[in-house]
């Protein structure tokens, strides 16, 4: 029982470390908050639905295919809303704003494109479920936790040991001398909302065969995320994820021992209470208060 | 008062006249509907105007003011059902229960920057409207909702849309009265202070956290009062009402009419309101409609409808003036 608990914990806090991830990134690099990324991961989870079981292409084809589309989407979302935004030197909270409203445009899209209806991956891998310690574990949550991982471990490298990933922190560190560095900052940016969308669109279609495909999938999981974000320190990369593996453990611990009825303030009440007593976050993050 | 009395014009008198006979024209020309649509404009103009209390004037954002939506809604209805206070009453003792939890969200909260209050107050919506779904003890009908009575002005009852109307009208006229004097005053000088800039306005002997404090908590008394109008007007409420999508409304409604204005916030939710009726027959996108009406008004209108409009004349004005003094 408390393996199969715990790893039901990793799995949904996987998916919160890659959405918290995405904040952070955007966060060090823009000083933004993006809220439609929930939304993303939606899109993930119906675009891999529709690739894998509507064209029939093999599922990491199609998981490929759902990142690319999404890295797309971020960039995009960057160049033609948030720049546009920004260059006019708007309060902050309007960009807030927009990306909430592309977040409502998007679902009401996928709504429109695909239906309200549940739907369901067919069987992805040939075993369903693999047997640890004498307790079947299903075959497509560890294939989540460990594309999560190798996912975040991959974000870590790159940022620290290419030179793309130099120049994005040094130009969330400071645009100004980066650019005068030779750096191309808007570049670097619009870089950043891509992968962290990408990112979004992987959790999706990682947690689809687990979860099913629905319309409201990514929205709670979303807001959820801001809350792994802050455990950890906003806008720490490292923070980022065991922020949101410790949320997703929590949750589902005091879910499974304790009471269902309140699972989903957990979440909120973790935020709430880190905001006002620790607003810096386990690795103590200095961006976030006045 | 003076501005009140001094501005006494004819244009003036006549929009009165219209405000004052506009159910009749509605009946008139057999469109009740219209009537009830009036009565939510009400009660959301004195929601908005709240919130742009709190944004327009103190600079604080808040995503959650659907959270003292219900608390004004939920805590008016459950106090006339559990303790069978008159309903007046529980509007207003409910409006003070809601002024009470937002001062004590906003202590905490004050020192926060604009992002992250912005997830504080979406969390503290999220944990109120979850809290609605699942009572202790099924105090607040969970997913089913309560039932009410229409309110009852000392033996009158405000039973029919036209009589809630001019009770709506009411009370606009008081909260705008109130706020236009509070943000008049040398509060409301404390709280633009703050908003333009919160560390002069500390150098200049501003308390700053106890004014940000004061302004959530005056929000928060203006959109539970709201919501108690709501409770009544429609003498049913569920927790479907009090989701992030409406706190994310009086947002649109506040920017879309212009922020830190009496007439601003009046227009927006007039406007959003008429804007959302007249496409009731898109039910099925109207989250699309709203998303694009919220990036547009993001993108193109940053000064709000009242706000642009307002800049426009004054630049017309300008240039007229401009030009005579050239020609002479």
């Amino acid at each position: 029982m408390l393996l199969q608990v715990l790893v039901s914990g990793f799995v949904i806090g996987c998916v919160y470390g890659l959405i918290a991830l995405g904040y952070s990134l955007i966060y060090k690099a823009s000083g933004m908050m993006n809220f439609a990324q929930g939304d993303v991961l939606t899109l993930g989870a119906f675009l891999g639905y529709t690739f894998y079981t509507l064209f029939g292409l093999p599922y990491y084809v199609a998981l490929a295919l759902t990142v690319l589309v999404a890295f797309v989407f971020g960039l995009f979302m960057e160049k033609f809303i948030i720049r546009k935004l920004i260059s006019k030197n708007v309060m902050a909270i309007y960009v807030v704003l927009a990306t909430i409203a592309v977040s409502y445009i998007l679902q009401n899209t996928i709504q429109a494109i695909w239906s309200t209806k549940m739907l369901n991956y067919p069987q992805v891998f040939p075993v369903a479920s693999v047997s640890i310690f004498g307790v079947s574990v299903q075959s497509q949550s560890i294939f989540c936790i460990l594309v999560s991982f190798l996912c975040m471990a991959g974000l870590q490298v790159f940022m620290k040991y290419t030179r793309f990933g130099t120049a994005m922190r040094a130009s969330a560190m400071n645009a100004k001398a980066a650019q005068a560095c030779g750096i191309n900052t808007s570049l670097s940016t619009g870089i950043t909302w891509a992968i962290a969308a990408g990112m979004a669109a992987l959790a999706g279609i990682l947690l689809g065969p687990i979860y099913g495909v629905f319309i409201m999938l990514g929205s709670t999981i979303g807001r959820k995320g801001f809350a792994g974000a802050i455990m950890g320190g906003y806008g720490n990369l490292y923070g980022a994820i065991l922020g949101g593996v410790l949320l997703g453990l929590i949750e589902t611990l005091t879910a499974s021992y304790l009471s269902s009825t309140y699972k989903d303030m957990i979440a909120y009440a973790l935020l709430l209470i880190f905001l006002f007593v620790k607003p810096t976050g386990i690795f103590n993050e200095r961006a976030i208060t006045e | 008062m003076k501005s009140v009395v001094k501005g006494f014009k004819p244009s003036k008198l006549a929009i009165a006249a219209v405000l004052l006979l506009l159910p009749a024209l509605f009946s008139a020309i057999g469109f009740s509907y219209g009537v009830l649509v009036s009565c939510f404009a009400s009660l959301y103009i004195i929601a908005v105007s709240g919130l742009d209390i709190d944004f327009g004037y103190c600079g604080q954002i808040s995503m959650g003011h659907a959270a003292f939506f219900a608390i004004g809604a939920y805590g008016s209805v459950m106090l006339h059902k559990y303790l069978q206070l008159p309903i007046l009453a529980t509007m207003l003792i409910a409006s003070v229960l809601a002024t009470i939890i937002g001062a004590v969200i906003a202590y905490p909260a004050s020192k926060l920057v604009f992002h992250f209050l912005s997830l504080a107050t979406i969390a503290f919506g999220e944990i109120v409207y979850t809290l609605l779904l699942n009572s202790p003890g099924g105090v607040t009908g969970n997913a089913v909702g309560l039932f009410t009575d229409s309110i009852n002005l000392f033996g009158f009852k405000i039973n029919t849309y036209s009589r809630f109307y001019y009770f709506g009208l009411v009370c606009v006229g008081i909260f705008l009265l109130a706020k236009h004097l509070m943000v008049n005053s040398r509060v409301g000088r404390a709280w633009l202070a703050i908003r333009e800039n919160s560390y002069a306005a500390n150098g200049m002997g501003i308390n700053v956290t106890k004014y940000k404090v004061m302004a959530f908590a005056v929000s928060a008394f203006y959109t539970g009062f709201a919501g108690a109008m709501y409770a009544h007007l429609v003498r049913y409420i569920g927790p479907d009402t009090f989701t992030q999508k409406q706190s994310v409304m009086f947002v649109t409604m506040m920017l879309f009419g212009g922020t830190g204005s009496i007439l601003g916030p009046f227009t927006g939710a007039v406007l959003v309101l008429m804007i959302t009726e007249s496409l009731r027959a898109f039910e099925q996108y109207q989250m699309l409609i709203y998303g694009f009406l919220l990036l547009m008004v993001v993108v193109a209108l940053p000064g709000g409808i009242y706000g642009e409009t307002k800049r426009l004349i004054g630049r017309i004005a300008a240039k007229r003036k401009g030009g005579k003094a050239h020609a002479s």
